[in-house]
């Protein structure tokens, strides 16, 4: 039996340059719900207590033998509203909800019409912190500014804990799609009105997003040292809208995001959850290996290997469900045909469908990370 | 008759549907009329979309349009007789989860269908889903998922229905993004989908003999 040659930095970045690493890396989207789960905090507790949080993800990655990027981070309800990541009302667990629930988003048509014109005016970031943001929120000022300065915080107190443990975060910057954040903010019909019947103001809007939203994310990437940044998007694939839609109001802009970060060499991560069978075809276009998807378990996997194959690198994608619902048995014979069908030849990283879910049962999570560190090395 | 108030909902020209709406009910025709009409051209984008010419954005549009019409249809079909629906369905984001985006796309289909839909709503107890099963006696139950988290919920609903003696008068759906084949044995449910006109075939191919 062969072991280990890389280490773990080494082997995701292999991944990344669509070459075959030692054995496909294994990374986990460990997010505080999951994170909490595993390490037998309550959700009150990892989405209201950055220390308790904190403590979990180390320990779970202690736990479970660790995993070779870090994925997720303290990054509690109240932080993904303060940094606008989602614009949204939120209920958290232990406030607005019981202790046991996942904190849940609330979707309404808070931005209006005339924000288009707002935003194309002030520009996203002004508008938000301005005028949006104190529509959905109970921050103030003063807890805004703590809130902020919290994520600087234990972003910092991570660092040495990883080099600790000899392992490197998967992506440093984060961002929206801006046809995404619009969607959640006007909400899904409202913009989706805006798109067949007002699709100019929608069109300029995005332009502005678009032009805010690349030097600023590649500042943050710089200034994080890191060259792999994150970009959501789970609204625009063909099982919501038609390729006339796609076409017009996704694709030229993301083209433009993507080769903007790759002339300054860092790749572009999609985190794009819901079916893209019929959008990946255009991912083609892009520079070879400036990006990864990261697939959410409803496209197939297996078809976009065949697509992508040499192209683009995977992540992906046992579901949440089979880890909720399904046998550590079942996880593994999932795992394994991941390995030998995606995996092959390389440009491969193993996780889970968007995210881990709360409820996942602590022997799937081991069996989706053992099945990954040992499967290939006890073929040789 | 001419089929332009359906094909005004078939091709999402809202302003032109309305229009054709009002006019129509002002002459004095028949709304039972109209709203079949409305009907048909929801029938026709749900078979679109099914053969993947439609996508989920014409489903809501056309949807929008539909609920507007209803809402103007209101005080017309107040005067005449009801229409008997086609059968009655119980849905219900269930204990753990207070998502309702994909609920609310069923239930207007599965008006636009004539189904009668009792909706209770987000993070629904499952006593109160076996009561209004009780008191409403549907043909169809269908429990609406974003996240995992009511997956145990559902489970103890669907023993409840058995323990009341209710499950085998239903059919039991469940639907949503993040639900799969597994989950429907692991509730015990007849049917599953992520996919709101699947469930509407459902429902219409079961409601015959009930
Ligand atoms: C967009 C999205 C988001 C958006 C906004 C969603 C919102 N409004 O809250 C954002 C980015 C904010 C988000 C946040 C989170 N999300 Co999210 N999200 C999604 C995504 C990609 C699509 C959801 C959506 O918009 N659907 C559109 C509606 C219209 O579709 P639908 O609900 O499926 O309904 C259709 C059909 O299913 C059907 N249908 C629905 N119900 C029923 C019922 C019956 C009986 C029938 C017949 C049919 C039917 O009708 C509809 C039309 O066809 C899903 C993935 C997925 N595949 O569902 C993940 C998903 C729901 N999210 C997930 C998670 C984990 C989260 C977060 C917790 C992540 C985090 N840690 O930050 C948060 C918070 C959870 C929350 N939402 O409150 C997980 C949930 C897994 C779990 N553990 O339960 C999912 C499933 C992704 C995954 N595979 O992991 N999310």
């Amino acid at each position: 039996m062969s072991r280990e040659t890389m280490t773990r930095t080494e082997r995701v970045d292999a991944a990344i340059r669509l070459e075959k690493p030692d054995r496909v890396p294994v990374v986990p989207l460990l997010s505080a719900e999951a994170a909490g789960t595993l390490s037998g905090a309550t959700m009150a507790q990892v989405s209201n207590d950055s220390q308790i949080l904190f403590n979990s993800i180390l320990k779970v990655f202690d736990d479970y033998g660790g995993w070779d990027a870090m994925h997720g981070g303290v990054w509690r309800p109240i932080h993904v509203q303060a940094t606008g990541t989602h614009p949204m009302k939120i209920r958290i667990p232990g406030v607005d909800l019981p202790d046991d629930y996942v904190f849940q988003l609330v979707e309404e048509p808070i931005m209006q019409l005339e924000d288009y014109d707002k935003i194309c005016q002030m520009g996203f970031d002004n508008f938000y912190y301005d005028d949006y943001l104190w529509r959905i929120s109970s921050l103030t000022q003063d807890s805004l500014s703590d809130a902020l300065e919290d994520v600087m915080i234990w972003g910092m107190k991570f660092l040495p804990e990883m080099a600790k443990r000899d392992v490197g975060m998967w992506v440093a910057a984060t961002g929206m799609h801006p046809f995404f954040h619009l969607s959640l903010m006007r909400s899904l019909i409202t913009f989706t009105e805006d798109l067949y019947y007002r699709p100019e103001i929608v069109e300029k809007t995005l332009k502005r997003m678009t032009a805010d939203l690349i030097p600023k994310q590649i500042a943050m990437a710089k200034a994080l040292g890191h060259n792999r940044w994150l970009l959501t998007e789970e609204r625009a694939s063909a099982y919501t809208y038609p390729l006339s839609v796609f076409e017009r109001f996704w694709w030229p802009y993301t083209q433009e995001i993507v080769e903007a970060f790759w002339s300054e060499g860092i790749v572009t991560v999609f985190h794009i959850d819901t079916p893209w069978d019929k959008n990946l075809p255009y991912f083609k276009r892009l520079p070879k290996g400036s990006y990864v998807v990261s697939l959410d378990s409803t496209t197939d996997i297996f078809a976009a290997k065949q697509l992508l194959r040499g192209h683009g690198a995977i992540y992906g994608d046992v579901s949440a469900s089979l880890l909720t619902i399904g046998s550590p048995a079942d996880v593994e014979a999932y795992v394994k045909r991941l390995i030998d069908e995606v995996g092959d030849d390389g440009g491969f990283i193993l996780g889970q469908g968007c995210n881990l879910p709360s409820n996942i049962k602590p022997e799937n999570f081991r069996a989706m990370l053992d099945t990954c560190k040992t499967y290939e090395f006890s073929k040789k | 008759m001419s089929q332009e108030l359906a094909m005004a909902l078939v091709e999402l020209n809202r302003d032109k549907a309305m229009e054709l709406v009002r006019s129509r009910a002002e002459k004095g025709e028949d709304p039972l009329g109209i709203l079949a009409e409305c009907r048909d051209g929801m029938t026709i984008v749900g078979e679109r979309f099914q053969a993947g010419d439609y996508y989920l954005a014409e489903l809501l549009l056309s949807g929008e349009i539909f609920k507007a019409a209803i809402a103007f249809l209101e005080p017309y079909l107040a005067k005449v007789l009801p229409a008997k629906p086609l059968g009655k369905v119980v849905l219900a984001t269930v204990r753990g989860d207070i998502h309702d985006l994909g609920k609310n796309i069923l239930s207007v289909l599965l008006k636009a269908q004539g189904f009668e839909v009792h909706d209770l709503g987000v993070d629904v107890a499952p006593a109160k889903i076996v009561e209004t099963v009780k008191e409403v006696q549907p043909g169809f139950v269908g429990f609406s998922a974003l996240i995992t988290t009511s997956f145990p919920a559902m489970k103890e609903t669907a023993q409840m229905l058995v323990e009341a003696g209710l499950r085998d008068k239903v059919k039991l759906m469940v639907g949503g993004g993040v639900t799969t084949p597994a989950l429907k044995d692991y509730v015990g449910a007849d049917f599953q989908t992520i996919d709101a006109t699947a469930g509407v075939s459902y429902c219409l191919q079961n409601v015959e003999g009930r």
